[in-house]
């Protein structure tokens, strides 16, 4: 028999596995968090304030009959669930976790935009973590990621409210540079929420969406195909 | 947000050339989505301006003091009028705490005409229509300073008072503007009126009564500081946003409002040089304090990473024009203009600092950091399950976590999917529909699949693991599958990584239907066995989408029969048995010329 039956995996789970594996060799660990989330995880402890045009960034969706529940728009919830336990817990910086996991965004769908994707977002905190620190270990991640590529990336200031200052990451392989991450240093009042000490402690985050990994690394054309349960996408 | 090179340059006289305005913006400043040279001869840009610099740079002068600040260039500002006013018998009263301030000033005697060539110009490179000389300034003055200023029609008032009040519930008021739209006012709606009759809604859009036509001679200016939760509110329940209720809701200093009221007069006179002005009444009940922000050189250095000197931070802080001093050990306490409602503390002059400095200067580092690592438990078992069911010849699939029907829904979806899978089994079955129906082009012998992911239920979501085949599917919970299905030994062991070095593509399928035919031979024994697949893959021609599969051999009598499935498939059209037959036919004739035999 020529057919085989060999198992294989999905190839967003490969590119999970791959970032994950590298941001644990540079020191991260492997957090995770719902996917319901309540709004203070979601936006308030982020200092995303309600009724502010900073909320809108965001499309959001709201669970019916369950007020003050959404589906989470990143996985940056789960940075302050950490942060929450482990100051209850008694501890203290220095850390760093990465969060891998499925976010929802009330949007239409096209080749690059589905209602559902996965982001792994970083956070690193001590006491003397710095933007270069950022620079540092993102341009680390983007070489062993594509490994063999000549790769770089560069900062654009932006803004994302739980950051400050906020950045823009374009990432260039060969000539070409592309739009790839937000990151930024984490704001103090998101590690105030968190009982942290803002004065002492400092250090950056980042979200990098999966989907768009994969789409890179194995040239996927359309975003969509991941979720239709479609087996021609397990080519690797 | 559009903003116009010309326009730029009356604020920038010296402001360099397209290009380099582009990556000055790009690297300094904001993302700029598109930079468009358009008819008039003026060079639009498109800027993306997000909400911590919505309060200031949603306007041609913010930016144009962003530029000339980085580039220490010098900044002209508008040099406006001197006028003569005459006593007024306006009265403004505020009966809410959310208008903070309101100025008023009547003008009499205005002409309503064309607007001047380069007001219309200027107007047309940021996409608006010139309508009137008055209501064309008022868009000048929106766009270029960034305050959003209302002109009514003053004969249309009761009489010379203004009230800002919160509406009545259930008043209607017919809006300006081509669609008519007549909008029913709830009591948490911030009014302007006249004592009697609403005017316009506050920030957002003006009344069609009061509004100027081509025979107002009389008019009211309005420049106002409204609170900008309120305003957003009514704006987004009405769903009436506009470019003034966007400027509000994003704050807007106060303080604003005096160079507002300058200008507009200003620039009615200019057009206008009979209009008669009174005394400006100014209601300002809440003034905001004056801020100060200190911090030091050393806190700049500690979170950039950048060895930036006190010389350097000095020169960046000038060139801004920021009031500050600075004592030794490299503090600076700053004095932070009204209009930079976004500096709030140090850590704001990381970015404030950083980025006029330039980020590029930010060369990267590995850090070194010392904690206890613990890995989610969980992950560890999503981590081993996969790698499980792989290996007992599962395939996985993921599918989405939105249905049509289940226990926990949400508002407003942008599609007609609701409800949240309370089960992965139900997408588990279509997939192995979906896949069954492409088994000729999977390379497997029975579809069997998986999926691990979270489900929603009434009040909590679980992680399941479901797998199966036609016949069956199991579901269970992650923790449970792993007790009773995964050994020990295993966790050692870790998953594979991803797959092989950098160069992998991904072969997009097609989505035309494929035909399969199969094909048994009989072979002689001692026949290279490759000979045959070499002959189906040389005859099939480009349309066979994959290689030949062997799917049953037998020997007999000196003889092998080897059969084959062939699968045709093409990426343009939908292939016909017409098309297939004459390749099929070809095959054959190729063997028997072998002396070999087609079963």
């Amino acid at each position: 028999m020529e057919s085989n039956n060999k198992g294989s995996l999905h190839p967003l789970t490969l590119v999970t596995n791959e970032a994950v594996s590298i941001f644990k060799n540079l020191g991260f660990e492997v957090a995770l968090g719902p996917e319901i989330e309540d709004e203070w995880h979601n936006f308030d402890a982020l200092n995303v304030p309600k009724d502010h045009p900073a909320r809108d960034m965001k499309d959001t969706f709201f669970i019916k009959n369950k007020e003050g529940f959404v589906l989470r728009t990143h996985t940056s919830n789960t940075q302050i669930r950490y942060m929450e336990d482990l100051v209850k817990s008694g501890g203290n910086p220095p850390f760093a976790i990465v969060v891998p996991g499925k976010v929802f965004r009330n949007e239409s769908t096209d080749a690059t935009h589905e209602m559902q994707f996965h982001q792994i977002e970083g956070l690193m905190i001590g006491t003397d973590i710095t933007v270069a620190h950022m620079k540092g270990v993102l341009l680390e991640f983007f070489k062993r990621f594509f490994i063999g590529e000549n790769v770089d990336i560069r900062m654009r200031p932006s803004f994302f409210p739980f950051v400050e200052p906020g950045f823009e990451i374009d990432l260039k392989r060969g000539e070409k540079w592309i739009e790839l991450l937000g990151a930024g240093m984490v704001h103090p009042n998101v590690l105030k929420n968190c009982g942290i000490d803002g004065e002492i402690y400092q250090g950056f985050a980042f979200g990098i969406g999966l989907d768009r990994l994969m789409m890179m690394k194995y040239k996927i054309g359309d975003a969509r195909f991941s979720y239709q349960g479609d087996l021609r996408i397990n080519q690797f | 947000m559009l903003i116009s090179y010309k326009w730029l340059q009356s604020y920038v006289p010296s402001i360099p050339s397209v290009d380099q305005i582009t990556d000055l913006i790009t690297f300094h400043i904001c993302e700029i989505e598109s930079v468009e040279k358009i008819s008039n001869g003026d060079t639009v840009f498109d800027l993306k301006i997000l909400p911590d610099r919505a309060h200031d740079l949603l306007s041609h002068y913010g930016v144009a003091k962003e530029i000339s600040s980085l580039l220490g260039l010098q900044f002209k500002e508008i040099e406006y009028k001197t006028l003569i006013s005459k006593a007024t018998d306006l009265k403004i009263d505020i009966e809410t705490k959310n208008c903070r301030r309101y100025m008023g000033r009547i003008v009499r005697g205005v002409k309503i005409e064309k607007s001047p060539e380069w007001m219309v110009k200027y107007l047309e490179s940021v996409g608006q229509r010139s309508i009137n000389n008055i209501v064309d300034i008022t868009n000048i003055l929106l766009f270029g300073l960034g305050q959003p200023v209302h002109a009514f029609d003053l004969k249309k008032l009761d009489n010379s008072h203004i009230v800002v009040k919160n509406a009545k519930e259930g008043d209607i008021l017919e809006l300006v503007g081509s669609e008519k739209l007549k909008v029913t006012l709830k009591s948490t709606d911030m009014m302007i009126t006249d004592g009697k009759n609403n005017l316009a809604i506050a920030g957002v859009k003006g009344g069609l009564l009061s509004g100027i036509s081509d025979d107002t001679t009389d008019i009211l200016i309005e420049v106002a500081s409204f609170d900008p939760v309120s305003v957003r509110k009514t704006a987004r329940r009405l769903s009436v946003l506009t470019d003034a209720s966007k400027r509000y809701e994003n704050d807007l200093s106060s303080t604003l409002c005096d160079k507002a009221m300058q200008e507009i007069s200003s620039l009615i006179f200019e057009v206008c040089p009979g209009a008669l002005f009174e005394e400006i009444v100014d209601i300002y009940p809440s003034k905001v304090d004056e801020r100060k922000v200190i911090f030091t050189t050393s806190y700049i250095v500690k979170n950039l990473g950048v060895n930036i000197t006190d010389e350097a931070i000095e020169k960046i802080l000038k060139n801004y024009n920021y009031d500050f001093s600075k004592s030794d050990g490299g503090m600076f306490e700053v004095s932070i203009p009204a209009l930079r409602l976004d500096l709030t503390g140090a850590h704001d002059f990381i970015e404030e600092i950083g980025r006029a400095y330039g980020y590029d200067k930010v060369i990267g580092e590995l850090p070194s950091i010392d904690f206890e690592r613990k890995d989610s438990s969980v992950w560890g078992q999503i981590s081993l399950a996969k790698r499980k069911l792989a290996e007992d010849g599962y395939r996985e699939v993921m599918t989405y976590a939105f249905t049509d029907k289940g226990e926990v829904e949400v508002l407003a979806s942008a599609s007609d999917k609701n409800f949240l899978r309370n089960n992965l089994t139900d997408g588990l079955k279509e997939s192995i529909r979906l896949n069954t129906l492409n088994l000729p082009l999977l390379d497997m012998k029975e579809i069997k699949v998986f999926e691990i992911g979270t489900v929603f239920v009434k009040d909590s979501e679980e992680i399941h693991v479901a797998y199966g085949d036609k016949k069956n599917v199991v579901e269970m919970s992650l923790e449970k599958f792993v007790k009773e299905n995964v050994p020990h030994e295993f966790e050692g062991r870790s998953l594979k990584d991803s797959s092989q070095g950098p160069s992998l593509g991904f072969k997009m399928w097609s989505s035309y239907p494929f035909i399969t035919r199969d094909i048994a031979v009989w072979v002689p024994i001692n026949e290279d066995k490759e000979k045959l697949k070499n002959i189906l893959k040389e005859l099939g021609t480009d349309l066979l989408i994959k290689e030949p599969t062997l799917f049953d051999s037998f020997e007999k009598d000196g003889r092998t029969s080897y059969a084959y499935r062939l699968v045709f498939q093409s990426y343009d059209r939908t292939l016909t048995d017409e098309e297939i037959n004459p390749i099929m036919q070809k095959i054959s004739e190729k063997i028997s010329s072998l002396g070999w035999e087609v079963r």
